[in-house]
């Protein structure tokens, strides 16, 4: 075989590689040329009958024309994975607007979402978190508080009764907490009480007659309502992301006193709005130093320590979070609502 | 309480200050300002008109077309006005609202045609401006007004009403009255109070009026004769006042008795003497079943609880509540006896409370008022009498009876402490004027002797306490800085119940994808009825809002099997739980105080899946979630004991149900919905669907040790997986077929999966077949086929001991 007619055979075989649009063509190929009785080595059978100096030269050029080919083919399987990528990248067919594909979750109730967050804020600034009993006795609701029998300011605590001897009763705040965290620990101390309190009043979409609190207790030497300010502020500001401005106005609740009801300017206006009813204020918590008797009751010694105490509204700051317009979802158990507040 | 501004400016000067700014005062200071609002602002709009003519309507007998100029407030031309008053008569000056005028009841006035002729507005009775009930005619007002100006500055009706929060007057009988308001301003706004004579004048000589006290709840009663008296219509500053803070105009006699109670705050009655006996006045308690007439027409019956003004042995009013009708004053009284008492809070409260019938003198008794101030009330009463009617004579000396003792009393005041609780440089100066312009005695230096006056003393004010609360609130709380409080360095004490419920939300919440809920804790007739948990012993609640919700829940499942129903309506699947309190009231403490228990309820809706295919049933889904949850919460969980028929709780399938844990309280139950109660709760047919239900103990799990979580080194040695199916009757547990495994296995069996039941014609009738997955592995080499079927030989012997045969796969 003459150098030209190798060269012919090299053209024609990286004419068909070039041409080659898979795999099998690439295998085909192969089979024809490089493989047992492909063309190659019927080229290389032929070498014995020829002269010796004829050999030598078809040796070599058998071997490039075998290196040439197999270059070609690598060449070509690269191209052509290279091109199948490209056509997997222009694929047609996506809808980028198919609804996403949702994992089944669960949820946290509203207010404990809310208590976790308080929790958490008072928890870092070294409050305990306590509870207390929602079936309670007069002592501890009333009496303790420095309520006794017959004060008139029973009459704003629209109280479930247990028995007919006033005895027990269904808590009306968490403030009873108050007298069993200082019946329970030595000043000085803080904590928190969040829990559900109860009162008779008919349910509508603003009164429930379950609600929830948090009651606030600290307790030591040298507690000023100057700390009491300081420390709603700080709560605020965490709980807000944003200094609020705050105002103290008398207000009477016989477990404190001074005592106080606490004003937040209306984070969610400027000049009045259907939240604060126009008045630019939201009526927090009521709160106060706490009364000297309720410290004696509590086995205290007022003349060493005082303390301030306070009791958010838990179910109100979770409606104003939420903007949740009917009291009564929070305690429904309707799926539709609570599903809503998803982890 | 409604505060009239102008009723304030008869007690301190308000010169320079304004009806915001002083409602401003008062809620930073002293009480909670709930509203503040122009008096009938209406008034404003509607103008004097003068009746120029006044014809018969041409085709209305009753109707009047009149001609009236409104002077500026009109076009110049005289309005014609169709107005079917009786005492409509020209040359009159009547209130007109033009059209455009919004009256109360948003009721607007427009252009109209009444029987052919047009009319251009309206003339106003008494009632349409909400100033009277009178509406028999048309308002006219007195001559002098000046023609289209505004009604309320020409009868002089303009005025600011200040709403107080009853509330925050609780602790405060003082400002009970506009004088104490008054008294507020004054201390708050730096300004003196006017004079008030508040001593009784001189009665003539002779006995004093018969006066016998017996309750021991009247601590003291003063009667007081006064004659020559004509009753009328009271002046008109003092029905314009009374009609600013609610109360309607009736006569002179009434007007007064109510002026002085709004003036000062001291409730009182005036009798006509003459339908009293010669006798006088004793104050006892009721007999039970005595009877008498109050003023608003009602025979009302009494307990010996209630407290009686009696004459000549007939009750003619019922102690600080109301008067009765048969003693009442009228147009024809002339001969009066003055009541002004004081009554203890309480018997007042409940008498009141009793007969449903809280009027504005029990509102005040029951604040505990200062008994000092019946002798104050009687002078102002006579002396607002004296000046309309000079002529009035004090026939003879008030009787005064009763066990009363001047409540005032001295309280000692540390400066210093008032510094250190306030927390603010509050100076000693500041402390006693303070104190002297709300009337308090003040002597001392450092520590001040205060005198609290008999007003302030009744139950406001006691001990040092209180005292500072006075200078706080007029110091102003919004001056004192505020301060941090010093950091703790301890970390609070641990709540291990706390951590675990909020281990337990968050799983559930989380992984699996459960809904927390909080119910009442009150479980409805209804709903206990249905589950068969009615006669259990439970604390009642004595007066609930729904008759039937009196039941506090002993545990918080029967809460949740009350809201599958709802849910279930709107959705397949439905998973839910509730952590909360149940209580015992069968099991009290030496207090008295029931049992708490902390629970955990699970419930779980889900479709029914037409085959009982293995590994999707709900009770072995909800045995997942709860094995999981004491995993999660690091609890060593005791295992399941299959529950017995017996012994299933109320809502439990009776042979589907499990328990963990000791039997009297377990750890964790779970159980199928018991059938008959699906039926009940309407969870058949279309709402169908397998409802599995779960309670665990929080008690319980923190009364189990917690798992230590320990590294357990990785296998070193490669483990042979195989596959191995049992065919056993069906009446064998899969707990023993996986002991026979585990006993073949000697040891080798590191794990043990089930991946299958079967059943069917291929394993035959009355068995089934549980297929395997297990692990044989060594820690100590490479295990060889020998060994391996070794494993098969000897669980094939096994599995023949339990009647069955082994299936390789
Ligand atoms: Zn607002």
């Amino acid at each position: 075989m003459s150098p030209e007619e190798l060269g012919q055979v090299q053209a024609e075989a990286l004419g068909r590689v070039k041409g080659a649009a898979g795999a099998a063509d690439l295998l085909g190929i192969e089979r024809d040329y490089l493989e047992k009785g492909g063309v190659v080595a019927k080229i290389l059978a032929s070498i014995p009958s020829l002269a010796p100096e004829q050999r030598r030269e078809l040796g070599s050029g058998a071997n490039r024309l075998k290196q040439a080919i197999q270059k070609a083919i690598e060449e070509r399987e690269g191209e052509l994975a290279a091109e199948e990528l490209e056509r997997e990248r222009k694929a047609q067919g996506f809808d980028p607007t198919l609804p996403s594909a949702q994992p089944r979750r669960g949820s946290l109730h509203p207010v404990t979402q809310v208590t976790r967050e308080l929790e958490d804020i008072f928890a870092s600034m070294g409050y305990a978190i306590l509870d207390g009993p929602e079936v309670e006795l007069d002592y501890y609701n009333f009496e303790a508080l420095n309520i006794p029998k017959d004060h008139p300011a029973r009459e704003m605590y629209d109280t479930f009764w247990c028995d007919r001897n006033n005895h027990l009763l269904l808590r009306t705040h968490t403030s009873p907490v108050q007298i069993r965290a200082l019946e329970r620990f030595d000043p000085p101390f803080r904590a928190i009480v969040p829990g559900r309190c109860f009162r008779n009043e008919t349910v509508d979409a603003s009164h429930e007659h379950t609600f929830h609190q948090m009651e606030g207790l600290v307790v030591g030497k040298g507690i000023t309502v100057g700390h009491l300010i300081g420390t709603m502020k700080t709560f605020l500001r965490e709980m807000f992301q944003r200094d609020l401005e705050v105002r103290l106005r008398p207000g009477y609740f016989p477990f404190v006193e001074p005592g106080f009801e606490l004003d937040v300017r209306c984070p969610f206006c400027e000049g009045g709005c259907s939240v604060c009813k126009r008045t630019t204020w939201i009526e927090l918590c009521p709160c106060g130093m706490v009364h000297p008797f309720v410290l004696r009751y509590g086995g205290v010694d007022p003349e060493q320590y005082t303390g301030f105490a306070f009791g958010l509204g838990l179910s109100r700051l979770v409606m104003l979070r939420f903007q949740i317009d009917d009291i009564r979802h929070l305690m429904g158990g309707d799926l539709r609502f609570l599903e809503q507040f998803g982890c | 309480m409604l505060i009239s501004y102008r009723w304030l400016g008869r007690h301190v000067d308000l010169e320079g200050t304004t009806p915001q700014e002083v409602a401003e005062a008062l809620t930073i200071h002293t009480a909670e300002v709930e509203g503040l609002e122009p008096f009938a602002p209406w008034l404003a709009d509607v103008v004097v008109g003068h009746v120029l003519e006044c014809d018969r309507h041409p085709d209305a007998d009753k109707l009047s077309v009149c001609s009236v100029d409104v002077g500026g407030a009109g076009d110049g031309n005289p309005l014609q006005i169709v107005c079917g008053a009786p005492n409509i008569a020209q040359g009159q000056h009547v209130a007109v609202a033009r059209v455009g005028t919004v009256l109360p009841g948003d009721f607007k006035i427009k252009k109209s045609k009444i029987r052919g002729v047009e009319s251009r507005g309206m003339i106003c009775s008494v009632r349409e401006l909400e100033l009277g009930e009178d509406h028999s005619g048309i308002w006219v007002l007195p001559d002098g007004v000046q023609i289209g100006k505004p009604v309320a500055d020409e009868a002089d009706l303009r005025d600011w009403v200040i709403e107080i929060d009853n509330k925050s007057l609780t602790h405060r009988p003082d400002l009970w009255g506009h004088r104490g308001i008054a008294g507020e301003i004054a201390a708050i706004q730096g300004r003196s109070l006017k004079p008030l004579d508040l001593t009784l004048p001189a009665t003539e000589a002779g006995e004093a009026y018969p006066v016998r006290v017996e309750s021991e709840a009247c601590t003291r009663y003063i009667g007081l004769p006064i004659d020559g008296v004509r009753n009328g219509p009271s002046p008109v500053w003092m029905r314009n006042l009374l009609l600013a803070v609610g109360q309607r105009p009736l006569d002179l006699l009434v007007d007064l008795s109510n002026f002085v109670m709004f003036d000062l705050g001291q409730p009182n009655h005036l009798f006509d003497r003459r339908r009293l006996s010669a006798e006088g006045i004793v104050v006892r308690q009721a007999a039970d079943g005595e009877t008498m007439t109050t003023l608003d027409d009602v025979q009302r019956s009494f307990t010996c609880e209630d407290m009686l003004i009696t004459s000549g042995g007939e009750a003619v009013a019922v102690a600080g509540v109301m008067g009765g009708e048969g003693s009442k004053v009228g147009d024809e009284t002339g001969e009066l006896l003055l009541e002004a008492a004081s009554f203890l809070a309480t018997p007042v409260r409940r008498t009141a409370a009793r007969l449903g019938l809280r009027t504005d003198a029990s509102a005040r008794f029951e604040k505990s008022l200062d008994p000092t101030l019946p002798e104050k009330a009687a002078a102002h009463m006579v002396h607002l009498l004296r000046e309309l009617q000079p002529d009035i004579r004090l026939p003879r000396p008030a009787g005064d009876a009763g066990s009363w003792k001047d409540p005032a009393c001295e309280v000692q005041l540390r400066c210093e402490r008032v510094r250190s609780v306030l927390g603010a440089p509050v100076e000693d100066e500041f402390i006693r004027t303070t104190l002297t312009r709300l009337g308090f005695g003040v002597s001392g230096e450092g520590t001040l002797t205060v005198q609290v006056p008999s007003n302030r003393a009744t139950k406001d004010v006691g001990i040092e306490e209180d005292l500072i609360e006075e200078v706080g609130r007029v110091y102003g709380y919004g001056n004192i800085e505020e301060r941090s409080l010093e950091s703790v360095l301890t970390p609070a004490p641990h709540d291990a119940r706390r951590n675990l419920v909020r281990a337990l939300q968050d799983r559930l919440s989380g992984a699996a994808a459960f809904h927390e809920v909080m119910t009442h804790s009150f479980q409805s007739e209804e709903l206990v009825s249905a589950i068969g948990l009615r006669d259990e012993p439970y604390v009642e609640v004595v007066n609930p809002v729904v008759e039937s919700e009196f039941r506090v829940r002993r545990s918080v499942l029967p809460s949740l099997i009350g809201l599958l129903e709802l849910n279930r309506r709107n959705r397949d699947e439905v998973r839910l739980y509730e952590i909360g309190k149940g209580y015992r009231i069968d099991e009290p403490n030496e207090r008295g105080e029931p049992r708490e228990l902390h629970q955990l309820a699970l419930a779980w809706i889900r479709p029914r899946s037409g085959s009982e295919r293995f590994g999707e049933s709900g009770i072995q889904l909800m045995r997942g979630v709860v094995e999981d949850l004491f995993d999660h919460a690091d609890r060593v969980f005791v295992g399941w004991e299959p529950g017995a028929r017996e012994a299933a709780p109320p809502w439990a399938h009776p042979g589907k149900w499990l328990t963990a844990g000791p039997t009297e309280e377990p750890h964790a139950v779970v159980g199928e919905l018991e059938p008959g109660l699906a039926v009940r709760l309407g969870l058949r047919g279309e709402l169908d669907g397998e409802i599995t239900l779960a309670e665990i103990s929080l008690d319980g799990m923190l009364s189990q040790p917690e798992a230590q979580k320990t590294y357990r080194s990785i296998p070193r040695f490669p483990g042979v997986k195989v596959d191995v199916a049992l065919a056993v009757p069906e009446s064998l547990f899969a707990e023993e077929a996986a002991a026979a495994i585990e006993r073949a296995g000697k040891g080798l069996v590191e794990g043990l999966e089930l991946f299958d039941l079967y059943r069917g014609e291929s394993v035959g009738a009355g068995r089934k077949s549980l297929a395997y997955h297990v692990l044989l592995q060594s820690p100590t080499k490479t295990l060889t086929d020998k060994e391996v079927s070794k494993f098969f030989s000897r669980l094939e012997k096994e599995t023949e001991s339990l009647g069955g045969e082994l299936r390789r796969e």
